[in-house]
C-alpha cells in the first residue's frame, strides 16, 4: 500500500528532506567503502608471517676452506616463498680464521639488496649496484651501505660448517631479521 | 573555491553534463524498491571486479600452484577469507539477482516496444555472467572445480561434427591440463569482464533512451518521481543490505576446502554448481546418443526463447493480469528450471558418467616382470602386514604361499583385491581402490606365481623360509624406501602433500580403506602388532605427543614423513609395517593431503585453519553488521524527524 501512495508523497518532499537524502546516500556509500576498503588495503599490506623454524644447513667441510680468504659457498635450503615450498640453492660468503672459527656473511648487500662480489685485487667486497665497499671482516669502507655486512649464525660440528639461512632488512642502520 | 575548481574542470571536460545525463531522470509513478534490482546487480558486479582484482594479487593460474595460491590467500593473508568469500558468494548473488531482474522486467512487460534492444543487451549480460560463473569455478583447481571443468568442457565436445574442435579450443588440447587452466583464466579475468563492461554500458544507454517503463497502470505513471536522489537512495539501501548478506555468507558459510585437483582420483563424484544443476538434470532425459540434444540443445532452446521474446510477444498490453499466455509461459519456464534444479540437487550422476582416470597404463602382459613388480607391491601396499608368504608376514589373513595352486581365477583375485567384501561380506581386508589396474594386475600375477613357496623374487622380498632373524640383521623384506626403524622417516624429506590443504572428509574415506585396519576405525584402537617393541600399532587419536602440534602446517609435516616413506616399528620380528604410501605412489599426494587433514581433525586441529585472518570472521561480522544497521537506523530516525 505504501508503494502506491508514494507518487503523491514524492510531490510533498521538502527540500530539506531531499538534501538529507543526498547526504544519506553519501554516508552509506562512504561507510560501506570503509568497511570493505580497510580490509582490502590490509590484505595488500600483508602483515608479517610467523617465522618458520630456522634450520641448520650443512655448507662445507671446514678443512676444505682456505684461511683468511673469502669463499662463496652454495648449498641447498628449503625456501618458503608464499605458497611455494621448494628446496633451492642459497649462497653465503665464508671467511675461515682457523679450524674452529669461521665467519659467515649473508651474500646480500646491506644497502639495497644486491649480491656483492669479492675483489681479489683490492681484497675488498664490492657491490656492483651502487659501489658499496666492505672489508674482509664486513666493515663498510665506502659507498652508501648503512651498516656492515650481515653475519649469519654458524657452528662447526665435526669439522663440518653449518649455517642458518636468514635474511635481514636492507637500507637501515640496524640489523633486523625479516 | 570548490565551485571554481568545478567550473575549471567543466570547461575542459563535461563532468556536469554526464552526471546530469546519468542521474537526472524522471521515473513514472515514482521510485520503488522493485526497481532496485538492476543497480543491485551493478553494485555486486563492482564488488566482483574489486574482489577479483584483489585475488589477482595472489592467484597464479598454474596447475601446480593454483590451489595452493588460493588457500594461501584464504588462510594467510589478512582478510583473504573475506575477499575470496565475497567473490564466491557475489558470483552466486549475480545469478540470483539476474533471475529476479529478468523476472521483474518480464512481469512488467518492460521488454516490449521500444525496449527490445535493452532486453537483448540484458540477455547477453545473462549469458556473459553464466560464462563467468562457468570459467570462474575451476580457477581454484580443487577437486570439485577440476571435475566441473572436465565435465563442462566435455559437454560441448558431444556436439556432432564441431564438438571435438570446440572442446579442443576450450581445453587447449585433447586433455585437461595447464592450457585449460590458462584459457579459463584469461577468459574469466580479461575477455568476459571487458565484454561485460561494454554490454553494461550499452544496456544502460538503451535504458536511458526510453526511460523507466513505470507502472502498467497508466494513470499511476502520470505522477513523476526523481531518480536522484529518491531512487538512488533505495538502490543504495538495497545494495548495502546485499553486501551485508554477502559478508554474512562469507563468515558463516565459507566455501569448503575441497582438496587439490587430482585427475587420478576417479572416486570423486562431480556435481555442478547449483546454477548448472537444471542442465545436469535435463541431460538425463536424453540418454545415450541423444545426450548432445539435452546437453547443448536444451540451453540453446532456452536462450532462443529469451532472445525471441520481445518479437514473439508484441502486444502493447503490460498488465500481467491481462497477459495470461505470456505469464503462463513465463511460469512454466521458471517452474521447469526450478524443478530441474531441485531434482538435480537431490539426484546422483547418471550411470556411466563417472569419468575414468585419463592416464591408466595399459595392461602389461609380460609375465615375469609383472609378477616381479607385484612382488614389490605386496610388501609396499601393506599386504604383508596381514598375509604370510614363505614364512614372512602377518597372520591376520590367510597364508598366501601357495595361492597359485589354489585354483582361484585371475578375475576372482582381482575382485578380492578391489572389493574383498564381494566375496566375504564380513572380511576385515581393506578395499584397495586406489591401486591402478596395472598394479592390481601385477599383484595378481605375483599371487598366481606363488606355487609351493617359490616366488619369482623370493631372494629380494622374503626371508629364508626357516629361522626368522631379527629384522635389524636380516635382509630387508620390504623395499628399500621403507625404513628399518621408527626414527628414519623423520630424517627423510617431507613430501609435497604436507604443503597442500587437504579435505578431511575425503581423507576420512581414504582412512577407512587404507589405514583403519591397522590404526582402528577412528585411529583410536590399539591393534596388536606382534614382534614389535611396543606390541601395538601406534594410535593416531590421540597421536604421539612428539608428532602433535597446534600449528596445522607443522602437524602435517610431522606425520607426512611417515605416510610418504612408511616406517617399520622397532622390534625383534615386527609383523605390521607402515607402508610407504607416497614413495610407492599407492596414494597420490592430494590423497595423502586429505588423509593428513583427517588425522589432524581426529586430534582437534583444523588443517584449513585461518592462520592470519586479519580479524577473525565472526568478530568482523559482529563489528561490522551491527555498526551498519545502527547507522542506518540513526539516519532513518533523523530522516523521519525532518520537516
Amino acid at each position: 500500500m505504501r508503494e502506491e501512495q508514494q507518487p503523491i508523497l514524492i510531490e510533498k518532499f521538502s527540500t530539506t528532506r531531499r538534501t538529507f537524502l543526498k547526504l544519506l546516500i553519501g554516508i552509506i556509500t562512504l561507510f560501506i567503502g570503509l568497511i570493505l576498503g580497510i580490509p582490502f588495503i590490509q590484505a595488500l599490506i600483508v602483515s608479517k608471517f610467523k617465522k618458520a623454524k630456522l634450520a641448520w644447513y650443512k655448507v662445507a667441510e671446514v678443512d676444505s676452506l682456505p684461511v683468511d680468504q673469502p669463499v662463496r659457498l652454495n648449498f641447498f635450503a628449503r625456501t618458503d616463498d608464499a605458497y611455494r615450498h621448494e628446496t633451492t640453492v642459497h649462497s653465503v660468503w665464508a671467511v675461515k680464521h682457523s679450524a674452529y672459527e669461521v665467519t659467515v656473511f649473508s651474500p646480500i648487500c646491506t644497502h639495497l639488496g644486491c649480491y656483492y662480489k669479492w675483489d681479489a685485487g683490492t681484497n675488498h667486497f664490492e657491490c656492483p649496484c651502487h659501489g658499496s665497499v666492505f672489508s674482509i671482516d664486513g666493515k663498510v669502507l665506502g659507498g652508501p651501505a648503512p651498516r656492515p655486512l650481515d653475519t649469519l649464525p654458524a657452528r662447526i660440528d665435526n669439522r663440518v660448517l653449518f649455517v642458518v639461512w636468514e635474511q635481514f632488512k636492507v637500507g637501515v642502520a640496524e640489523k633486523v631479521a625479516v | 573555491m570548490l565551485s571554481q575548481i568545478w567550473h575549471w574542470l567543466n570547461e575542459r571536460w563535461p563532468f556536469s553534463t554526464l552526471i546530469h545525463l546519468a542521474l537526472d531522470e524522471e521515473i513514472p509513478g515514482g521510485s520503488r524498491f522493485t526497481y532496485t534490482l538492476g543497480s543491485a546487480l551493478l553494485t555486486v558486479f563492482m564488488l566482483q571486479a574489486v574482489t577479483g582484482i584483489m585475488q589477482l594479487f595472489y592467484y597464479v593460474p598454474t596447475v601446480d600452484h593454483a590451489y595452493d595460491s588460493v588457500n594461501f590467500l584464504r588462510t594467510k593473508i589478512p582478510f583473504g577469507w573475506l575477499i575470496n568469500g565475497l567473490h564466491y558468494w557475489g558470483a552466486n548473488a549475480m545469478i540470483i539477482l539476474i533471475a529476479l531482474h529478468i523476472s521483474r522486467v518480464f512481469i512488467w512487460g518492460a521488454y516490449k516496444h521500444p525496449r527490445e534492444l535493452t532486453w537483448l543487451f540484458g540477455i547477453s549480460l545473462l549469458l556473459i555472467v553464466i560464462a563467468l560463473s562457468f570459467t570462474g569455478g575451476p580457477l581454484s583447481w580443487d577437486q570439485k572445480a577440476y571435475w566441473e571443468a572436465e565435465v563442462g568442457t566435455s559437454i560441448p565436445g558431444s556436439i556432432p561434427v564441431l564438438g571435438d574442435t570446440i572442446k579442443r579450443i576450450m581445453r587447449g588440447g585433447e586433455e585437461m591440463g595447464q592450457l585449460t587452466l590458462s584459457r579459463l583464466f584469461i577468459v574469466h579475468t580479461a575477455i568476459l569482464p571487458a565484454t561485460l563492461i561494454v554490454l553494461i554500458g550499452a544496456h544502460l544507454i538503451a535504458f536511458r533512451r526510453s526511460g523507466s517503463v513505470g507502472p502498467w497502470n497508466e494513470a499511476q505513471g502520470e505522477i513523476k518521481g526523481q531518480f536522484w536522489p529518491d531512487q538512488v537512495f533505495k538502490d543504495a539501501l538495497i545494495g548495502t543490505l546485499i553486501i551485508l548478506a554477502l559478508i554474512t555468507l562469507a563468515v558463516f558459510a565459507p566455501k569448503p576446502f575441497n582438496g587439490a585437483a587430482d585427475p587420478l582420483d576417479s572416486s570423486f563424484v562431480p556435481k555442478p554448481e547449483w546454477n548448472f544443476l537444471f542442465l545436469y538434470e535435463a541431460i538425463k532425459f536424453f540418454p545415450g546418443r541423444l545426450e548432445p540434444i539435452g546437453a547443448v540443445g536444451v540451453p540453446q532452446v532456452l536462450v532462443l526463447l529469451l532472445v525471441l521474446l520481445p518479437f514473439l510477444d508484441r502486444g502493447p498490453e503490460r498488465n500481467p493480469l491481462k497477459r495470461p499466455v505470456a505469464m503462463a509461459c513465463g511460469i512454466l519456464f521458471w517452474g521447469a528450471i526450478v524443478a530441474l534444479t531441485i531434482a538435480g540437487y537431490y539426484s546422483k550422476p547418471a550411470a556411466g558418467e563417472a569419468p575414468t582416470p585419463p592416464s591408466l597404463v595399459p595392461r602389461v602382459t609380460t609375465f615375469s616382470t609383472t609378477a616381479q613388480s607385484g612382488a614389490q607391491l605386496f610388501p609396499s601396499q601393506g599386504c604383508i602386514g596381514c598375509h604370510r608368504v614363505n614364512n614372512t608376514g602377518g597372520t591376520i589373513g590367510p597364508d598366501l604361499s601357495g595361492e597359485g595352486l589354489s585354483g582361484r581365477s585371475r578375475d576372482w583375485l582381482t575382485i578380492q583385491i578391489r572389493n574383498p567384501k564381494a566375496h566375504f561380506p564380513n572380511t576385515v581386508m581393506p578395499t584397495f581402490a586406489s591401486l591402478s589396474d596395472k598394479e592390481v594386475n601385477d599383484l595378481v600375477d605375483y599371487l598366481l606365481s606363488l606355487k609351493s613357496g617359490i616366488s619369482p623374487s623370493s631372494a629380494q622380498i622374503s626371508n629364508k623360509p626357516s629361522a626368522p632373524k631379527p629384522s635389524s640383521e636380516s635382509p630387508t623384506n620390504v623395499p628399500a624406501q621403507t625404513s628399518q626403524t621408527t626414527s628414519s622417516p623423520s630424517q627423510k624429506q617431507i613430501g609435497p602433500a604436507a604443503d597442500i590443504i587437504g579435505n578431511a572428509d575425503r581423507g576420512a574415506e581414504l582412512f577407512k580403506n587404507q589405514c583403519s585396519l591397522c590404526h582402528g576405525p577412528m585411529g583410536t584402537d590399539k591393534i596388536p602388532n606382534p614382534g614389535s617393541d611396543d606390541g601395538i600399532v601406534p594410535a593416531l587419536n590421540p597421536i604421539d605427543r612428539e608428532l602433535f602440534s597446534k600449528n596445522p602446517e607443522e602437524f602435517a609435516e610431522n606425520i607426512d614423513k611417515f605416510i610418504q616413506h612408511g616406517s617399520t616399528p622397532s622390534g625383534p620380528n615386527t609383523q605390521l609395517k607402515m607402508p610407504a604410501f607416497g614413495d610407492t605412489n599407492s596414494l597420490t599426494q592430494q590423497q595423502i593431503a586429505n588423509v593428513e587433514a583427517y588425522v589432524l581433525r581426529l586430534n582437534g586441529v583444523n588443517r584449513s585453519e585461518l592462520i592470519n585472518p586479519g580479524i577473525t570472521p565472526r568478530r568482523f561480522f559482529f563489528i561490522v553488521v551491527p555498526a551498519v544497521i545502527l547507522i542506518l537506523l540513526v539516519l532513518g530516525g533523523i530522516y523521519r524527524c525532518l520537516p
